[in-house]
């Protein structure tokens, strides 16, 4: 594993594409927290300038310093690239490979639930603030995280698991040649 | 002799599954947080049901006005107040308290431009008995020694303890009360009395009907009544920029 993740990543629009969505999961799990605060701020009729706001939208990605443990600071960024290297890596494949979206669906799915897992592992599980206590609060289950020995930070660990399986399954179809077996 | 394709044989539903199952969780959830149903908080230390427990709109406006009741750091009339509800046992709420002390030391709080006020939201179902009993110590503070004494006992609380239900409260407490200069006799009976349970319910209350999820959750009210909520513990810049986007709605 590995060689055709760097045969891949030696042409620029894998790269790019991978690191676009690395930062669109960074900055979505940044701003998960306050999108009502980001929405009030950003509408057109509310106070400030453009250069304000701005300067706000900027500020909030300090939060990974502060609003974030170690472990889930360090998580969250992990997952982010895994998820561009996941994404880069399956585009690389359905357009070179020509297998087509049903020949990869099992790590495609391993991503996303990857991603998933991931974005409920996001932040202060411990104060309740995010996603994986909303999801449970539906089903009255909060106290569950009190029982977790990390708060709910096993999800984001459990996400990055299954985003590196993911890679690497799609590292071992790349390498695979579209061939009949002969079983 | 058996011929099979390399990739062929997955199920062709498994993409758009995963995809509907994954959207679907993360929709649920942000809708719930967003505008939300059920509040983590379900209990207020009295061991009783929230019976009590308005259902939350979500609307930062439903903030109680701030008033001579209130703990408050900073000029009382600031055109800029920032309402913050904390657990003292949430380390996150540790690291807001830390920001906010910035703030409040840098010009903005010393100019009289912005004031911190100081509730009650102590996460039972997180915290068990520890938040409650913190909460209730930091009321009693301010009972016997003043607002002074309240931001004392807080500042000093959140500089010394731990988090997460590490806190040995039997010695810490003393220690602060002691540290202080308060009547430990007079703080034991009034620790004990259980007096202030409504109000510190009534904070929880507050929190929740603003949309409060966790902690820390702070609402910063600008100079037209403009309410903006603040889900976190945003850092230092993020508060600064937000206070200066406040103070243009006047």
């Amino acid at each position: 594993m590995g060689k055709q993740i760097l045969t891949v990543f030696r042409k620029p629009k894998y790269l790019l594409l991978a690191t676009t969505v690395a930062v669109l999961v960074f900055t979505f799990a940044i701003w998960l927290p306050n999108l009502s605060l980001l929405a009030k701020v950003l509408h057109p009729d509310s106070a400030g300038s453009i250069a304000q706001k701005a300067g706000f939208v900027w500020s909030l990605y300090g939060s990974i310093s502060t609003n974030f443990t170690v472990l889930s600071a360090s998580y969250t960024i992990v997952i982010a690239v895994l998820f561009g290297v996941n994404i880069s890596l399956l585009a690389y494949y359905i357009t070179r490979m020509r297998g087509g979206v049903r020949s990869v669906s099992s790590t495609s799915a391993a991503g996303l639930s990857g991603l998933v897992s991931g974005i409920f592992g996001i932040g202060c599980a411990a104060c309740g603030t995010f996603i994986l206590t909303s999801v449970l609060a539906v089903f009255g289950a909060t106290g569950f995280l009190a029982w977790l020995p990390f708060g709910g930070e096993e999800f984001g660990l459990l996400g990055v698991g299954l985003l590196l399986y993911s890679i690497f399954l799609l590292d071992k179809k790349i390498n695979d040649p579209l061939v009949c077996e002969i079983k | 002799m058996e011929e099979k394709t390399t990739s062929n044989r997955a199920n062709p539903y498994l993409i758009p599954a995963a995809i509907v199952i994954a959207g679907g969780l993360v929709a649920v959830a942000m809708l719930m947080n967003g505008t939300g149903n059920t509040p983590i908080v379900a209990n207020t230390g009295t061991n009783q049901p929230t019976q009590a427990a308005p259902q939350p709109t979500g609307s930062t406006d439903a903030v109680r006005p701030v008033d001579e009741t209130d703990h408050i750091k900073g000029d009382p009339n600031a055109p800029i107040k920032i309402v913050e509800y904390s657990d003292f046992e949430c380390p996150f709420c540790k690291r807001f308290h830390d920001t906010m002390n910035e703030v409040m030391a840098s010009d903005l709080g010393t100019s009289g431009q912005v004031a911190w006020v100081y509730r009650q939201f102590p996460l039972e179902q997180l915290h068990p008995v520890k938040a409650m009993a913190e909460a209730v110590a930091s009321e009693c503070a301010a009972e016997l020694g003043g607002n002074d004494a309240f931001w004392q006992f807080a500042d000093r609380f959140m500089e010394l303890t731990p988090s997460n239900n590490q806190t040995q409260i039997e010695t810490v407490i003393p220690q602060i009360v002691q540290e202080i200069g308060l009547d430990q006799t007079a703080f034991q009976t009034c620790f004990e009395s259980g007096k202030y349970d409504d109000h510190i319910e009534a904070d929880i209350a507050n929190a929740i009907e603003t949309g409060g999820r966790g902690t820390p959750w702070s609402i910063l009210i600008g100079p037209d009544g403009t309410t903006y909520p603040i889900n976190g513990a945003q850092p230092v810049a993020a508060i600064e920029q937000l206070i200066s986007i406040a103070s243009d709605g006047q």
